[in-house]
């Protein structure tokens, strides 16, 4: 099956490490001009001179996606740079944290309005050509407990009800919204990795509830995401897909 | 080394703190790469050696200076089979002699801390003062020979220092300061004094004190036992110093290891020393790797408006652990806000036991109330936790010793990261053979 992805210009804002970074990857491999952004200097030039090996053009540089202004002005710089955007993956997160008021802002700014910017400035340029593809990425926390009432679980609960009514308004332009929730993913220097080496018993205790007694990859996460975002998935419009190897209780109905 | 990454760990300029703790990197002894011979660890003849070259001739660490508030109030505690009364003087000193009653012998206390006006011997009510001088014998009229000639219990060499009380069973010792030399000037910055017992706990552990000693003059075991760690501190870019007995190495917290993949969340540990320096976690906007740097920097600019006073500390010593080994048996672990202590003993009579004790003391700050001394407690290794960590070392001590028994065993095999442990065996050889080192048939 042909992704049709060749030549397509795609921006993963955070795609450094993790999911991130093999959305990149795999959207490079395919044939995608690719833009990514990270925290630290060292990581985006790690990752982007990583990705340029599949031959396509990939640029990334960093950017605070807490300083609105900041973060606005590079997503317009970096669109102008990729020379457009027919796809984008916003996955950068500020990640859970319970006990203070302060994790409701980070998430709110990071996990929320992160996409909401990176889609306000795609969605002109996509109207413009006809068509473009989102997948915003949410979490299994979402749908179910995991690690207490966190901010970051209701955060990006959020997104899986604004992604679908985004899909709807938008499906006139040929613009198709899909959310991802990915289960626990380990990988290293993931959290999950830091997870087993600090809390064992902890990792161990949700490793016995995954039905294949392991977690997920980046790449297992990465290939469903990069299907919703490809012109293969054209019926696929407001979409919420698990992505966890069944490790959620409930029925998806 | 197997690492995942390289680090520049920043540290501090010791030209920059000429009146502090010493940062300066000594020069790396060379001590050769001999095996450390196995039967130290477990033979009786080499527990006898020990006892009569060295643990009858250094000093000791006896317990806390401020369990010796007033006049009479003493501390009572073991080393091997003797034991040992430190007790305050009225005018302010410390003076120590043997726990026995010259009469039938009975230990005059059990180990620990009190007050005793005179020390009466429970079983016939001799009474001795402060000093050891016997001052009553009831109906001495029964005994034609009089009382003891000497009219005091043998004296110990008793001194104090860094907020300790320290004895020696050797009349002739060399005097306490030139003994410790160079910790003092090392440690007095920290103020220990400032600190209040927090946890008192003695534990028979099923291996030789030197095992022990050993577990903790080396960080190459992280990565073994507690992979844990691996999130809280640097256990690849460790400056190790030796000194003429002693020892010390210089661990870099609050950051995380070369040998993993720096996360991009907070580990947890690292979240509680930003918790317990004063600082919000969730308002942290830098980079885990940043996170060392600006805990020492928050301290830095808030520890006196939080009672304290952080003045002769650098920077690096407000996060790291200085690991300090004052031969043979004392080992400090010592933070900015709290010291940690080991204190190592041997078993009376066998070699495959030992003493372990955990001292942990608490900086008070400004201004707020001494907290109450812990009971000090007293059990057998598996029957309580002492905490994660220190739980992963003890579980693992017992198997060291019953390998040092193996046939096929016949030395430790030392490693760069373990200079400390052949430093501390270099010491050891000296006070049991001589600078000549062992002989022929020695073990």
């Amino acid at each position: 099956m042909d992704l049709g992805l060749s030549g397509k210009k795609a921006l993963v804002v955070g795609g450094a490490r993790g999911i991130g970074f093999a959305v990149a990857e795999i959207l490079a491999r395919e044939g995608c001009d690719v833009a990514i952004t990270a925290r630290s200097e060292d990581s985006v030039k790690d990752a982007v001179a990583n990705l340029r090996k599949y031959g396509t053009n990939v640029i990334g540089s960093l950017v605070n996606v807490m300083k609105a202004d900041e973060y606005k002005a590079w997503l317009e710089g970096i669109i102008a740079e990729l020379g457009g955007c027919d796809i984008l993956v916003p996955i950068t997160s500020a990640g859970g944290g319970v006990g203070s008021e302060k994790y409701w802002t980070r998430a709110f700014e990071v996990d929320v309005m992160g996409p909401v910017r990176a889609v306000e400035a795609v969605l002109p340029g996509m109207t413009e050509r006809g068509g473009g593809s989102i997948v915003l990425i949410a979490t299994t926390s979402a749908k179910e407990a995991m690690g207490g009432p966190q901010p970051y679980n209701a955060m990006k609960a959020s997104l899986i009800t604004w992604g679908k009514q985004l899909g709807l308004a938008h499906g006139k332009d040929g613009i198709r919204v899909n959310i991802v929730s990915p289960g626990p993913v380990e990988f290293e220097g993931g959290n999950w990795d830091m997870i087993k080496g600090t809390m064992e018993k902890f990792y161990n205790g949700l490793i016995r509830q995954q039905p294949t007694g392991r977690f997920g990859t980046p790449e297992e996460i990465a290939r469903a995401i990069v299907f919703l975002a490809s012109p293969a998935a054209s019926w696929c419009n407001g979409s919420h897909l698990v992505v966890d190897g069944g490790f959620t209780n409930c029925t998806h109905f | 080394m197997d690492v995942k990454r390289h680090v520049d760990i920043i540290r501090v300029n010791p030209d920059d703190w000429p009146d502090g703790t010493p940062a300066h990197k000594a020069p790396d002894p060379d001590l050769g790469h001999a095996l450390i011979p196995a039967a130290r660890y477990t033979s009786a003849d080499f527990m006898k050696l020990e006892w009569d070259r060295m643990w009858s001739k250094l000093w000791l660490l006896g317990g806390r200076s401020d369990d010796l508030k007033e006049a009479g109030d003493y501390i009572c505690t073991d080393i091997g089979r003797e034991s040992v009364l430190i007790v305050r003087q009225a005018d302010g000193s410390v003076r120590a002699f043997h726990n026995v009653c010259l009469h039938r012998g009975n230990k005059l206390r059990p180990e620990g801390t009190g007050h005793a006006d005179n020390f009466q011997c429970m079983y016939h009510h001799w009474e001795y003062d402060h000093a050891g001088v016997i001052v009553r014998i009831p109906d001495l009229d029964t005994f034609p020979q009089g009382g003891p000639p000497c009219g005091r219990i043998p004296e110990v060499k008793a001194g104090e220092w860094g907020g300790f009380v320290w004895f020696s069973l050797n009349p002739d010792a060399p005097p306490l300061m030139d003994y410790l030399d160079p910790i003092p000037q090392h440690l007095d910055p920290y103020h220990f004094e400032r600190m209040a017992w927090k946890r008192d706990i003695t534990i028979e552990w099923d291996c030789n004190w030197k095992a022990s000693v050993d577990a903790f003059n080396e960080s190459y075991h992280v990565q073994g036992i507690h992979p844990q760690l691996k999130w809280y501190l640097d256990d690849i870019n460790i400056q190790y110093d030796c000194y003429e007995r002693h020892s010390r190495y210089l661990i870099p917290f609050a950051t995380v290891s070369p040998r993993v993949v720096l996360p991009s969340a907070i580990p947890p540990a690292i979240y509680e020393i930003m918790v317990k320096a004063g600082m919000d976690p969730a308002d942290y906007d830098g980079r885990v790797s940043d996170i060392r740097r600006d805990v020492q920097k928050f301290m830095r600019a808030n520890g006196k408006a939080r009672g304290r006073d952080y003045s002769e500390l650098n920077d690096d010593q407000l996060t790291d652990d200085y690991h300090y080994t004052i031969f043979p048996n004392v080992q400090l672990n010592c933070h900015a806000d709290d010291l940690m202590l080991f204190r190592q003993r041997p078993h009376p009579t066998d070699p495959d036991k030992m003493l372990y004790d955990l001292w942990m003391f608490e900086l008070v700050p400004e201004g707020e109330e001494w907290p109450e001394r812990p009971k000090r407690l007293y059990f057998k290794h598996g029957d309580k936790s002492i905490g994660q960590v220190l739980d992963q070392d003890a579980f693992n001590l017992p198997t060291v010793q019953k390998g040092m028994h193996s046939s096929a065993f016949e030395g430790l095999w030392i490693g760069d990261q373990e200079i400390r442990i052949r430093h501390f065996h270099k010491v050891l050889n000296d006070y049991i053979y001589g600078h000549n080192g062992p002989g022929e048939g020695d073990i």
